[in-house]
């Protein structure tokens, strides 16, 4: 696969970032398409941040090659934080400032603005436009928070775990509201701690471990190309006390709970074995109770390439 | 731009949604403007001005410490900051932001006060409100800068307020802003030169009292613009927008490189001491421009008129109103009253015939006196004795005119001085038998300070015209021609007529020295303004006299140096023991004359003196006629002769006068109004009068029925100040 930066909205080839003698970011590669919704995974401390952040304009790079919207974040800085839009994580307003006067005070420091009561009124935060901001709510705060990055009207949005701290139903709102930005075909790139966050929203993901990107491709190509195997569990209504069990196709193994009721297969090819099994349970006159299938998740890739879980 | 102005004005609003920032701003200072304006009295005059100008530093300072640095430094902690990292502006605005809006913050509070001095206080409108303005600006821009420097240094909070409040605290009570500097010794005073505030309160008090401009106070300005152009610079340069990014804390030095201008200012200042010389002297603005109600005395006008019950209102300096009788209610006109039951008023006293370069005495210190600090002394001496003008007549002229401009100035407290300069004589006469005490390589320089000895009437002029230049504030001849024993060459009299004629050419007074009759004849007929001394040797004529009141040339008997001359002579120290004689006179003076006085090592001398053809019946008999011919008469008493000590002169004079004859009211009349017509300074001092200076000697008693009470001195005024008379020999 050949590409040039032209035809990215990020475009990142041997990046790297070293702090003293710590090398952070070891040499990545990687693109994001226009419109594209890109999830970067990660651990704490694998570099996941550092990558951000020189992408945003905001720390310098050690080498590598890096073009956002065709900028150079080392270089052209400023034209750079001008086209795009930023949601941090840790952030913070003066107690005092009113939700509309937030909007309207960020809105000054761009060259290209939107009308900012019209973006309140989108995001629910027209209710609220004349309060402080130390009394809006944590969803509140995070809906002002992406209010700020759109006011620029960015075709390309940084958001830093958009959703972490948040109680579940704020949540879900946040992620609609995701979606949403995402059917408007802006690009965004995202970093999240939430596996089915990044499953449901992204289009693609990079998983980031110890500076390195270890994957990287849409979360269905994870899982297809995960070690791990499909799952087949059955539970019957009576114990079976048959001996042993016959060797299903492709299945490669097998085990019979303590009460003998569940038998659970795993399979390269668990559609097939699973056929082979029901004909097998009919065969044999058994009463079929209860049947799952578990495809491996995103979450079991990253487990499996990393070690470690996403969110300790 | 849009950027700066929307911060600007986001600033703003969140201040005033802040209650500590209007705590701080508007309602600290009022507090301390209520709390010094109420405690000091400042009604009660232009102390008002000292309060206004210590608020006003106090005011910059909290904004520019605490307003600038606590925020900056919490704007980062709370991660606010780190929005503004992601978008496209730079530091720059956000520090302008912060600079613009201290200043617009402050100025309202500063007009605020300005209205409240002028309407609680009746502080003036201050004629330069532009430059103080300007300067309020400058000023609070310069502490808002480094208040951002410390912001920029210090990892927290905590960390700020650590270096905050010692720089906060040093700038308060090392600036004069709580304490008037002149309350400090003198390496404390040098101290304060180094911190910014001072300057602060110097340019504010210089504009406000004394009409300055930010031009008058170029250094200052200069200092404060660098430092804000610097800590502008370098709070950039280390701007950090996140609290996870450290610095190391040799960072901290960065506050010295924008303190820089003012180490440097504090190193020059502690050098030429311009800025310790101007707060004294502002100082002694405030004191002389307090209000008083000096009340229930008795007023002696001094030309003529005596109100035997009466008030006086000093007002800025001057006298604002003579009351008859009781005085209105001293609050209705904002004034300190000052109960005077039982003493007299009168228009301070004025000896017009001193000379300051000599002691009047002896000391065994072998080393030449420092001449700047015994003519100090002296001026001290007579202020703290109620002589608050004296005329020189004959010192050496740098010198005197320099001891002129330092009482003058009000940089040193004492008696107003007037000056004649050298002494105009012939070559070997009067005048110049001193040379001979001074050693040979410093004879010419004594001789050309201290007389002219000019060979032809054009020389003569042109040395008039030269001292004309120099201001000297009259000229002095000499017409003398000794005693057998002791010859002097006498001037030749159409030189001394060119000597006057150049003098009144420059509006100059002329004093002509007398030995004789003679003498003193010569001295009417070339045109002097005063005969000094008049004739020891002999009766002077009635006809000459007569001629004198017709000119209207006044008369100065000087009848105590030929006391003092006698006195020593017959080694009889009485002089010495007269009370404040005592007080003022410094006791290495006081023992060297008695010793010298009675010792064996000086008989030789004092018989010598004793043969000196000269007596005080003879110049006491030329007083009364002079004042019977009604001639002019003025107290003058040739101080720094022997035994007549600097000090009390004229109270001794007048004595010496009303026991030979003379009425008191006619001898007060002589020291007070009549000298400072002759020091053609009668339109300020003199009398007591409205719109003269308020320069008064209050005693206790009635000196017109008894001159000792001229003694008993309770208070003196200079120029509106009350002087504090122990501590006139502690001055620096």
């Amino acid at each position: 696969m050949t590409s040039t930066a032209g035809e990215h909205a990020i475009y990142v080839r041997g990046l790297r970032k070293s702090y003293g003698s710590f090398e952070a970011v070891k040499g990545i590669d990687f693109e994001v398409r226009p419109g594209e919704v890109f999830g970067l995974l990660g651990p704490n401390g694998a570099g996941k941040t550092s990558t951000v952040e020189i992408l945003e304009g905001l720390r310098p790079r050690s080498s590598g090659e890096v073009k956002v919207l065709d900028f150079d974040p080392d270089l052209q800085k400023q034209r750079l934080k001008d086209r795009i839009g930023v949601c941090l994580q840790a952030t913070n307003l003066p107690d005092k400032i009113t939700v509309r006067e937030a909007l309207n005070l960020f809105g000054r420091f761009y060259t290209e603005t939107v009308d900012g009561d019209a973006l309140l009124q989108r995001l629910q935060l027209w209710e609220k436009k004349d309060a402080g901001y130390a009394t809006l709510s944590g969803g509140q705060k995070q809906r002002l928070a992406i209010a700020m990055a759109l006011i620029n009207n960015p075709r390309l949005l940084f958001l830093d775990e958009p959703t972490t701290g948040l109680d579940p139903q704020v949540r879900l709102e946040i992620r609609d509201l995701l979606e949403e930005l995402r059917a408007e075909n802006r690009t965004i790139l995202l970093t999240t701690h939430y596996i089915e966050e990044a499953e449901r929203l992204c289009d693609r993901v990079a998983i980031i471990d110890a500076g390195q990107i270890i994957a990287i491709g849409s979360p269905r190509e994870l899982q297809e190309r995960s070690a791990n195997q499909s799952s087949i569990e059955i539970t019957l209504t009576n114990p079976w006390r048959g001996g042993d069990l016959p060797q299903w196709q492709h299945a490669s193994s097998c085990n019979v709970s303590d009460d003998a009721r569940h038998i659970k297969v795993t399979s390269a090819q668990a559609a097939r074995t699973l056929v082979e099994m029901v004909k097998w349970i009919d065969a044999q006159r058994l009463e079929l109770d209860d049947v799952r299938l578990n495809r491996p998740t995103l979450e079991d890739v990253f487990i499996e390439l990393t070690g470690k879980r996403l969110r300790d | 731009m849009k950027a700066l102005l929307a911060l600007i004005i986001i600033d703003l609003k969140l201040a005033l949604r802040n209650r500590s920032v209007l705590f701080f701003n508007y309602f600290f200072p009022l507090i301390f403007f209520f709390v010094f304006g109420y405690a000091m009295h400042a009604e009660q005059g232009t102390r008002i001005v000292q309060v206004v100008t210590m608020v006003f530093a106090i005011g910059i300072l909290g904004n520019g410490l605490f307003g600038a640095g606590m925020r900056a430094v919490q704007e980062r902690e709370n991660d606010v900051l780190r929005r503004y990292k992601v978008t496209p502006i730079t530091p720059v605005p956000l520090l302008a932001a912060s600079m613009i809006t201290g200043v617009i913050l402050y100025l309202p509070g500063l007009l605020l006060m300005l209205v409240l001095a002028n309407r609680l206080f009746h502080m003036a409108v201050p004629p330069n409100l532009i430059s103080l303005l300007l300067f309020a600006m400058i000023g609070c821009i310069a502490f808002r800068s480094i208040g951002l420097i410390i912001a920029a240094v210090v990892n927290s909070s905590q960390e700020s307020l650590i270096l905050i409040q010692p720089l906060y605290m040093a700038m308060l009570f090392l600036s004069g802003a709580t304490f008037p500097l002149s309350f400090f010794p003198n390496w404390l005073q040098i101290v304060t030169q180094f911190i910014p505030a001072t300057y602060l309160m110097t340019g504010a008090a210089g504009i406000l009292q004394r009409g300055e401009t930010l031009a008058h106070n170029w250094l200052a300005v200069v200092a404060l613009i660098i430092t804000s152009a610097v800590g502008l610079f370098i709070a950039t340069k280390l701007f950090r927008w996140e609290k996870e990014e450290k610095l190391p804390s040799s960072a901290k030095l960065w506050v010295l490189v924008v303190l820089l201008p003012f180490v440097i200012l504090g190193v020059y200042q502690s050098w030429s001491r311009d800025e310790l010389t101007k707060s004294k002297l502002l100082a002694r603005d405030l004191s002389r421009g307090h209000t008083w109600l000096l009340q229930n005395a008795r007023i002696f006008v001094g030309n003529g008129e005596v109100i035997e019950s009466g008030a006086v209102l000093v007002r800025k300096g001057k006298i604002e109103h003579i009351y008859r009788g009781a005085a209105p209610d001293p609050k209705s006109l904002s004034a300190e009253a000052v109960d005077a039951a039982g003493k007299t008023i009168l228009p301070g006293l004025i000896d017009v015939h001193v000379h300051l370069g000599a002691t009047g005495g002896f000391t065994d210190a072998s080393a030449p006196p420092d001449m700047k600090k015994q003519m100090d002394r002296e001026l001290a001496a007579y202020l703290y004795s109620g002589v608050t003008a004296v005329r020189s007549a004959g010192d050496m002229t740098d010198e005197i005119l320099k001891a002129r401009a330092r009482v003058g100035s009000g940089l040193e407290l004492g008696a107003e001085l007037f000056a004649c300069g050298p002494l105009f004589t012939a070559e070997g006469g009067h005048g110049t038998e001193y040379a001979k005490f001074v050693p040979e390589p410093m004879r010419a320089n004594f001789n050309a300070q201290f007389v002219r000895t000019p060979q032809s009437a054009d020389e003569a002029r042109q040395q008039v015209d030269a001292l004309a230049n120099q201001h000297v504030d009259a000229i002095k001849g000499i017409l003398e021609s000794g005693a057998p024993g002791f010859p002097f060459n006498r001037m030749d009299v159409n030189i001394l007529r060119a000597v006057a004629d150049a003098a009144h050419s420059h509006k100059l007074p002329v004093a002509v020295h007398t030995g004789n009759a003679a003498d003193a004849a010569d001295a009417v007929a070339v045109g002097t303004d005063s005969v000094e001394h008049g004739s020891f040797a002999d009766e002077i004529p009635d006809p000459l006299f007569g001629e004198m009141k017709a000119k209207g040339i006044a008369y100065d008997p000087t009848l105590s140096v030929v006391e003092g001359f006698s006195s020593f002579a017959k080694g009889d120290t009485s002089l010495l023991k007269r009370s404040l004689v005592q007080q003022v006179t410094t006791k290495e003076l006081l023992d060297g004359t008695e010793h010298a006085a009675t010792s064996e090592q000086t008989r030789a001398m004092r018989e010598g003196i004793g043969r000196y053809p000269m007596s005080l019946q003879t110049g006491t008999s030329n007083l009364l006629k002079a004042w019977h011919a009604g001639v002019m008469l003025v107290t003058g008493t040739d101080a720094g002769n022997f035994l007549v000590l600097h000090g009390p002169t004229v109270q001794h004079e007048i004595e010496l006068w009303v026991a030979a004859g003379i009425p008191a009211d006619v001898a007060l009349q002589a020291a007070t109004f009549n000298a400072a017509k002759l020091l053609r300074a009668d339109s300020r001092v003199g009398t007591l009068e409205e719109g003269k200076e308020a320069t008064l000697l209050v005693v206790d008693g009635n000196p017109l029925q008894d001159v000792r009470a001229l003694s008993a001195v309770s208070m003196v005024f200079m120029k509106g100040e009350r002087v504090v008379r122990s501590e006139l020999f502690k001055q620096d």
